[in-house]
């Protein structure tokens, strides 16, 4: 049992490892700095800058964050505070079924709805011109496949929040809606965080359903009706021609490293947040 | 209890028997790569298969450089390949045959508003490079020096492939200069292309035109090439309402290579199993009665001979 848990524990440092040794080769030729502070990608020319695929990244992912968060919070609290039990007997299956949909279905689902919607519908209608392969559509793709990691651990916090709690609240003339807002949220406020946590995770390292449908387009984008190439299609798009160029293959690695290394980050991070929260 | 084990009983016995029966030897040929090459290798295959029944083919479409991946990994047996070598490549001791000829066509959603005016004009090399190389929001003016608002949608390949390899050579450049919206796949540039109406960007000929009618599918156009660059599209620049017209421009030379090109069969090395050398010489001798009725150009006489005598050389 302690050499399976310890092989789990050496498990994410062999990975961080074998990708910076891989690297190397790149590291030696270029400073990390300029790597990731240029937007210039062009390898036939010795040209490896990263800063578009990162931008890349972080949009589609943020962008994912704004539409799931929100809208699995609202329907955990309905869920577990609002609804009738047999709600949940039906939302279970529902969310089993959407996390277990294959990513690439998405990227179809996402091919043959919602970009020709964005390009011919919103992008219109908000004054843009736009082909639909954007960010906004990695965006909505990427939410609808992260809320039920998100929405199945909120439901599950809050169901642990003691009764007596919240009885302690009304009977002190609290509303049903402030005792949620004072007693539930502040509570959980943790456990949102880490289900939080868990859906960057899941929204960063997502593949092939992104490159379907975010345009593959080197850039930074100016706004989300633009294409922009996340590092993860960086990777499953270029491992097949690295061998003719001379530090592609470096670059690919590089590129994991740094996808490595933000999602290490999002989880420090959150988990400075929470750490935080106890010394209050 | 009983039950399970006359089921074990018939399991192994079932397995034995299997075992048993594999006296007649089947060989697997792997192939990928080129979506250019595909439904022709498919072709040859179902062909080849009718003579020689214990041959079996795997074969699939992901692109040049999955195949030139696969083959060097020795994942397969053979890679259809739609571009030339790099030096670099070359250096690895990847043996090549070419097999036949096709194309890379500029294509155009049919309903443009400008398409009926881009047809008569036809567009330029200089014109394309403005299209597939600036990277900014094009619109319409700045081409074809009329005054119109209508934007281009550009689009190119996000996998490592031969056509926009190809069309980046016609250009001048190589496939990561292109600059447009990445889409997978050939099929799924022309689809992308169809669904929008300011869509530009290129397929091989055969993912443009549908076989059976030779006609080109609904809602893809070609845009018309201005070769001697005189501003009209000519009469013997007018090839792309029948896709036997444009193979025949093609074998002609009336269409410029690039983006005309040949196509490639490559391994490691040159071939050692006797099945797949007798399989290559069956493409390029027998094979090539499939080649014009598959929607390909067939190679000059010359070339085939040379690709045969490569096989009698040490």
């Amino acid at each position: 049992m302690l050499i399976a848990t310890l092989t789990i524990s050496v498990l994410p440092l062999c990975i961080g490892l074998g990708l910076l040794i891989e690297s190397i080769p790149l590291l030696q030729k270029y400073h990390f700095w300029r790597l990731i502070s240029h937007t210039a990608w062009s390898p036939m020319e010795g040209k490896f800058g990263m800063l578009s695929f990162i931008a890349g990244t972080l949009w589609v992912t943020g962008l994912s964050m704004c539409m799931a968060v929100p809208v699995s919070l609202l329907a955990a609290i309905y869920i577990t505070q609002y609804a009738k039990p047999w709600l949940m007997g039906i939302i279970h299956p529902i969310m089993d079924i959407l996390a277990g949909i294959p990513s690439v279905v998405y990227g179809v689902g996402g091919v043959l709805i919602i970009v020709p919607w964005i390009s011919e519908k919103l992008a219109p209608a908000m004054g843009y011109s736009s082909s639909g392969y954007c960010i906004l559509a990695g965006g909505i793709i990427l939410a609808v496949m992260s809320i039920p990691y998100i929405l199945h651990l909120q439901i599950e916090i809050f169901r642990t929040v003691p009764v007596e709690l919240k009885e302690v609240s009304l009977s002190l003339g609290a509303s049903y809606w402030e005792t949620i807002k004072y007693v539930l949220l502040k509570q959980t406020r943790k456990g949102i965080i880490a289900s939080i946590g868990l859906g960057i995770s899941k929204s960063l390292g997502e593949t092939i359903a992104v490159l379907m449908v975010v345009g593959n387009v080197p850039q930074i984008p100016a706004n989300v009706f633009q294409g922009a190439y996340p590092l993860p299609a960086l990777l499953a798009n270029n491992y097949g021609e690295m061998m003719s160029i001379p530090l592609y293959l470096a670059a690919l690695m590089f590129a994991g490293l740094l996808l490595f290394l933000i999602i290490c980050l999002c989880n420090s991070i959150s988990t400075w947040i929470i750490y935080n929260m106890h010394q209050v | 209890m009983k039950r399970t084990n006359w089921l074990m009983l018939l399991l192994i016995t079932t397995s034995i028997l299997q075992s048993g029966c594999q006296h007649n030897h089947t060989h697997h040929i792997r192939i990928t790569g080129a979506f250019a090459l595909y439904p022709l290798t498919v072709k040859w295959a179902e062909e080849y298969k009718k003579a020689h029944p214990n041959v079996e083919f795997d074969i699939s479409a992901g692109g040049a450089g999955k195949g030139l991946t696969d083959v060097l990994a020795g994942a397969d047996d053979l890679g259809m390949f739609s571009r030339e070598l790099t030096p670099e490549e070359a250096k690895k001791g990847i043996w090549k045959i070419a097999v036949a000829k096709d194309a890379v066509l500029p294509t155009i959603n049919a309903r443009n508003p400008l398409f009926k005016l881009i047809q008569k004009r036809g567009l330029t090399k200089t014109d394309f490079q403005r299209i597939f190389l600036s990277g900014k929001s094009l619109a319409w003016d700045s081409i074809l020096d009329i005054s119109s608002s209508i934007p281009i949608h550009v689009y190119i390949r996000s996998d490592a492939s031969g056509a926009a390899e190809t069309w980046a050579k016609y250009l001048g450049v190589k496939q990561e200069n292109l600059k447009g919206v990445g889409i997978y796949g050939d099929p799924g540039l022309a689809d992308a292309v169809i669904k929008d109406i300011y869509g530009v960007g290129f397929n091989n000929a055969i993912y443009i035109y549908d076989l059976q009618t030779g006609k080109k599918r609904e809602g893809i156009e070609v845009i018309p090439i201005d070769i001697n660059n005189n501003g009209k599209i000519d009469a013997e620049e007018l090839f792309y309402d029948d896709f036997n017209q444009v193979l025949q421009a093609i074998s002609d030379g009336r269409y410029p290579s690039p983006p005309a090109r040949p196509l490639y069969f490559i391994s490691k090395g040159k071939p050692q199993d006797p099945d797949l050398i007798a399989f290559l010489k069956w493409v390029l001798t027998y094979g090539q009665s499939f080649v014009k009725s598959a929607g390909y150009v067939p190679l000059p006489e010359e070339t085939i001979q040379s690709s045969l005598q490569t096989f009698n050389q040490p």
